[in-house]
């Protein structure tokens, strides 16, 4: 599973992390996170992200 | 002063700051601003919805000293200006408790070193009955921090949107009888804080429609008894259409660059664009975002300064990114002695600008009639694409 960075404020989501204080567990790839979600540093939404390489 | 009655037992407790002229250091406001709490008298509870900015609590206190008994007060965000003074309330009225969302329990602490124990939170949709009363909390992330929220009053039809619909305006008044004057003064409010956050904001607007709602009353600024102007506002700033407008902020040293903006800016004129231009020396940051909003393209002006970009051009390109707008094109122009970086250094502050870059005009001194025949094609192209995208 890939990393995803937000091309606006650099945030990265790391999919063994997940994003918990989203109720996003550890293990979600980014493609399976709801469109609902948003980069938690900066409201972005997820088309805002690029894969990291 | 005392608090202002806006209903039966719903009361303005706010503090007028009449003689505020920057806010967060760095957008001017010209007409001063407000801080807004509310109080509402349930048959049962009591309640204060926010708090003011701690320069002001002194306010706010002299409001609550005939004020027996408080037994919630709402945090809608945790900013200082709105939850500066809770310390002071919780310490006055020793069992009430702060109401959160759950983002904003762990800002209150952060922030204001509330005790955990004095905050409870509600969920998104949450109701809270105060005897004849009854609230609901909307969770509204990111307007414009990610645990902001809004209360709905039911019986009364009133939204308390806390930082939405606000507007940087001080009034005696609860109402603004002039709108143009709030409609403005909410544009800056929107163009500094709310950009960014254009897409969620959408969602947000959708979600509150359900709600039938006859007063607004935000956290900065006058309320709204006739909430049509201020609601279609915010749907054509959140919109994704954009208006026939370019705007050009630059600076000019030895008037190079001057003239290049002065021929753009006639040659744009005559073909039927809108120009709104800013001299960054002197020009007030304020009007620059607003007119961010709605442009559909920014060209850029600078000079070679220490062989890069003016730093003052830097300054506003870094702000113009962070704001986010919905500009579709961009360009840069300017002028140069000898040599130097200055598109470069421009180009790599606007990354968060999803723009079509149009072809730079950069003119070494002078300009000649052949820069002006640039400037003519910049202008023609302009208008092309905004032909291309149905704006004219």
């Amino acid at each position: 599973m890939k990393k995803y960075r937000c091309t606006i404020c650099g945030y990265i989501y790391d999919p063994s992390l997940g994003d918990p204080e989203n109720n996003i567990s550890p293990g979600t790839d980014f493609n399976d996170l709801p469109d609902s979600w948003v980069c938690p540093l900066c409201g972005a939404m997820k088309d805002e992200f690029e894969a990291e390489e | 002063m005392e608090p202002k009655e806006i209903k039966e037992n719903i009361f303005w407790m706010g503090a007028i700051d009449w003689d505020r002229r920057l806010f967060d250091a760095l957008i001017p406001i010209p007409d001063g601003t407000s801080y807004n709490a509310y109080m509402i008298y349930g048959k049962d509870k009591t309640v204060l919805l926010d708090t003011v900015d701690p320069s002001m609590s002194g306010v706010l206190m002299s409001k609550l000293e005939h004020v027996k008994n408080i037994d919630f007060i709402i945090s809608h965000h945790a900013e200082q200006d709105h939850s500066g003074t809770i310390p002071e309330v919780l310490a006055k009225y020793g069992t009430a408790q702060v109401i959160a969302s759950s983002k904003g329990k762990p800002m209150l602490v952060d922030h204001l070193h509330i005790p955990g124990d004095r905050i409870i939170t509600v969920e998104d949709g949450a109701t809270l009955d105060l005897g004849g009363k009854t609230l609901e909390f909307i969770y509204t992330p990111w307007v414009h921090w990610p645990e902001t929220m809004v209360t709905y009053l039911r019986e009364d039809k009133m939204l308390f949107s806390c930082d939405l619909f606000g507007s940087h305006l001080a009034l005696s008044e609860l109402y603004c009888t002039e709108e143009w004057k709030v409609c403005e003064a909410a544009k800056r409010y929107y163009a500094e804080v709310m950009m960014p956050f254009r897409t969620n904001i959408k969602k947000h607007l959708e979600k509150l429609e359900k709600y039938a709602t006859d007063i607004i009353a935000p956290s900065h600024g006058p309320l709204y008894n006739d909430t049509e102007c201020i609601i279609r506002s915010h749907k054509d700033w959140v919109s994704d259409s954009v208006h026939n407008k370019v705007i050009i902020p630059y600076v000019s040293m030895h008037g190079s660059t001057q003239l290049l903006v002065d021929h753009l800016t006639d040659a744009l004129t005559v073909r039927g664009i809108t120009v709104e231009r800013f001299d960054l020396t002197v020009t007030d940051l304020g009007k620059l975002a607003i007119s961010l909003v709605d442009a559909a393209t920014m060209i850029v002006g600078s000079p070679t300064v220490l062989t890069g970009a003016h730093p003052i051009v830097i300054s506003a390109a870094f702000l113009a990114n962070a704001l986010r707008p919905k500009l579709k094109f961009a360009s840069i122009i300017g002028s140069y002695g000898w040599g130097g970086k200055m598109i470069e250094d421009i180009q790599k502050t606007i990354p968060n600008l999803k723009v079509q870059m149009l072809e730079p005009v950069l003119i070494k001194g002078k300009p000649d009639s052949q820069a002006f025949s640039a400037l003519d094609k910049l202008a023609d192209e302009i208008a092309a694409k905004h032909h291309e995208i149905n704006i004219r």
